[in-house]
């Protein structure tokens, strides 16, 4: 299909989208891929009998990467998946990028079916996966993001414009004629980023992008990742293993593990699923004797409260913890009602429960480095 | 909000797609300079060893035997054009089938693969950075045989052996684009190139003239792009020919092309549709 062509079929989309508040960026219809594995037969496989084969065959297994995942994205959301190494992430990804077709359903990008327009789908797109490898080192930061605008057809002259525009805004501009061999990991993840952005896409695929960056550029690229939602309206589908990453940053965050979308909700609604895991522990001199009844009435849906009692002889402090049931909301009053009795507050310690408590109550795995275990 | 002038046209856009495929490639090849050396010398070694055994079976630079079979007693001058536009078929297998491979490898084939535009214009921005290369080697090649070897091209000649090179070129980026299709599935292209290579040498008139093959090789050997280029450039530059002579080398060569050029470009979208289905496209 010819560039204008598809390129006007994509701008009417959007002005529909515009009209229509309720329409989705991005949706997942049943989206399902299995790979096969392969298990290595030996050197000699290859002479095994046939019978031996169709057994070796029937072993032959195969992962579920996605199992009719069903999702929806708003526009100008931007939108966690969260979960281990192995959950699915990049699988999903790659399939709503049209660079693995799935083996069943299929998902709509900005109004486009992955299976049947993929070249307005790719041209809806900006994506960041793989990190920092996927650019070409030899050449420089200019070079590459003037070949990488060329493949989404740009027009030269604008391409060039484009480039100076994300060079700046990256604040590579100085270096930008320099090789990507002798940049650091989170400059070219940078660059990556910029790529990305090459063409203005209105949809934003971004797969660990703060992955191995050390803290500064990790939360660089963060702010900008909110930038480029909140400011300039775009919808962005962020894959991250990083809890905190999608704590921070995400509208809503759908939690996948083994390929199945185990929950979708903001993170806040998540985390409120595991109020039980909310703590206040008070570190006080001279408790009230019978403090767990005394604060019991005060905090009806706490539910424990208990005290851990210091040696006062050695100057040892007391500890209080109340768990669970909006623990958060009594502090004040857990505060005035110990100082009442004559309690010597020394700290007041609040956690919070995470995405990871969420994630674990859910799927009932530990979100590690290495997956969920 | 996407940024791309509707004005623009698509032929404009697809240009600058191969254009800048080939300045990348083209900077990558000047990234590892010592590539030049080897290039520079490489096909000098190539022909000289079978000038010196040459030498050493006949005992001379002429052959009378040779004349029988080959139409001109001169096997030097008659290597060295083979050595020359073998250098193309050395290229497009290698650089083209490689080159793929190299795009996984570097983790940048899925940002090609998920790029809008046409496949085709980066394959072919990629076969004509290899043939621009190979081009700069046959030029050196060839100043030296004239120089050193009394190879005379006059200016009638020389606009035919450009059809010709070109012609052949084409069947050959076919041939490489297979190459490139089955490296997506086999993630391997060294070793096809590498048969293919030998292919090429045993079954075209690279080295000997083609009458010097069996009957049943020769069959092959007319399959291959290389048979026919070098038929009809050995008929322009050592028979002194005309180009009518040819005629029947330039048609056969079109066909070539038309067929491979069309297989190159099927097998490739059917082995990235089915790597994709496998999920093993971005695998290396």
């Amino acid at each position: 299909m010819e560039t204008h062509v598809f390129l006007r079929q994509i701008e009417d989309q959007l002005l529909v989208y515009n009209r229509d508040n309720d329409v989705y960026s991005i949706q997942t219809i049943n989206l399902t891929k299995v790979f096969k594995k392969r298990k290595h037969k030996g050197i000699f496989g290859f002479l095994k009998k046939k019978a031996e084969k169709e057994t070796s065959e029937s072993s032959k297994d195969v992962t579920v990467a996605l199992d009719h995942v069903n999702s929806e994205i708003r526009s100008g959301e931007l939108f966690g998946l969260l979960g281990p190494n192995g959950a699915g992430k990049t699988t999903l990804v790659k399939c709503l990028s049209t660079i693995l077709i799935p083996d069943e359903g299929t998902a709509i990008v900005n109004g486009f079916d992955i299976r049947k327009q993929t070249s307005l789908v790719r041209a809806s797109l900006g994506l960041v996966v793989g990190g920092e490898r996927t650019l070409y080192w030899k050449l420089t930061a200019r070079d590459n993001l003037m070949y990488f605008a060329s493949l989404y057809k740009m027009p030269r002259r604008e391409a060039k414009d484009r480039v100076d525009e994300l060079l700046a805004l990256m604040n590579l501009s100085d270096r930008a004629d320099e090789r990507l061999e002798d940049y650091s990991t989170g400059m070219r993840q940078k660059i990556a980023v910029a790529r990305a952005l090459l063409h203005d896409p209105p949809i934003l695929l971004l797969d660990e992008p703060t992955l191995g960056l050390d803290p500064t550029f990790s939360r660089q690229i963060r702010n900008q990742i909110r930038e480029l939602c909140k400011k300039e309206g775009r919808t962005i589908l962020l894959a991250t293993h990083y809890m905190k990453e999608a704590d921070e940053l995400c509208d809503r965050v759908a939690i996948i593990n083994d390929g199945k979308i185990a929950a979708i909700d903001t993170p806040e609604r998540l985390k409120a699923m595991v109020k039980e895991n909310e703590l206040i522990e008070v570190t006080c001199h001279n408790p009230p004797h019978d403090t767990e009844n005394y604060l019991r009435p005060l905090c009806p849906d706490v539910e424990i409260i208990t005290l851990i009692r210091g040696d006062e002889a050695k100057g040892m402090p007391s500890r209080i913890k109340l768990i669970g049931g909006n623990a958060e909301k009594h502090v004040g009053t857990v505060v005035d009602a110990l100082r009442k009795k004559n309690a010597q507050i020394t700290s007041v310690n609040i956690s919070m429960p995470t995405l990871e408590d969420a994630f674990i109550k859910i799927t009932g795995a530990k979100l590690a480095e290495g997956g969920a275990t | 909000m996407i940024k791309a002038s509707l004005d623009e046209s698509p032929l404009r856009a697809n240009f600058f797609v191969v254009w800048s495929e080939v300045v990348k490639n083209l900077k990558f090849l000047m990234a590892y300079p010592v590539i030049f050396v080897f290039w520079t010398i490489f096909p000098f070694f190539w022909f000289l060893t079978f000038i010196f055994q040459g030498q050493a079976i006949v005992g001379g630079l002429q052959s009378a035997s040779f004349a029988e079979i080959a139409g001109t007693p001169e096997y030097i001058p008659f290597i060295i054009l083979g050595a020359i536009l073998n250098g193309y078929v050395l290229t497009s297998l290698y650089g083209v089938g490689e080159s793929i491979r190299r795009e996984a490898y570097q983790g940048t084939l899925d940002y090609l693969l998920s790029s809008p535009c046409n496949k085709a214009f980066i394959l072919i921005g990629k076969a004509v950075s290899e043939s621009i290369s190979s081009t700069v080697y046959a030029v050196i090649q060839l100043i030296v045989c004239i120089v050193f070897f009394g190879i005379e091209l006059t200016l009638g000649v020389i606009m035919p052996i450009i059809l010709i090179l070109i012609l052949m070129i084409l069947g050959l980026y076919g041939i490489a684009l297979m190459l490139a299709a089955l490296s997506l599935q086999f993630k391997q292209a060294h070793d096809l190139a590498h048969t293919l290579e030998y292919v090429f040498y045993l079954f075209s008139p690279v080295r000997y003239p083609v009458q010097a093959l069996p009957f049943w090789a020769q069959i092959i050997g007319r399959f291959l792009p290389l048979t026919y280029a070098l038929i009809a450039v050995r008929s322009l530059v050592l028979l002194k020919q005309n180009f009518p002579a040819i005629y029947e080398q330039i048609f056969l060569l079109f066909v070539i092309d038309v067929l491979a050029i069309f297989l190159g470009f099927y097998l490739f979208n059917w082995m990235e549709k089915r790597t994709k289905k496998s999920g093993s496209i971005s695998q290396f």
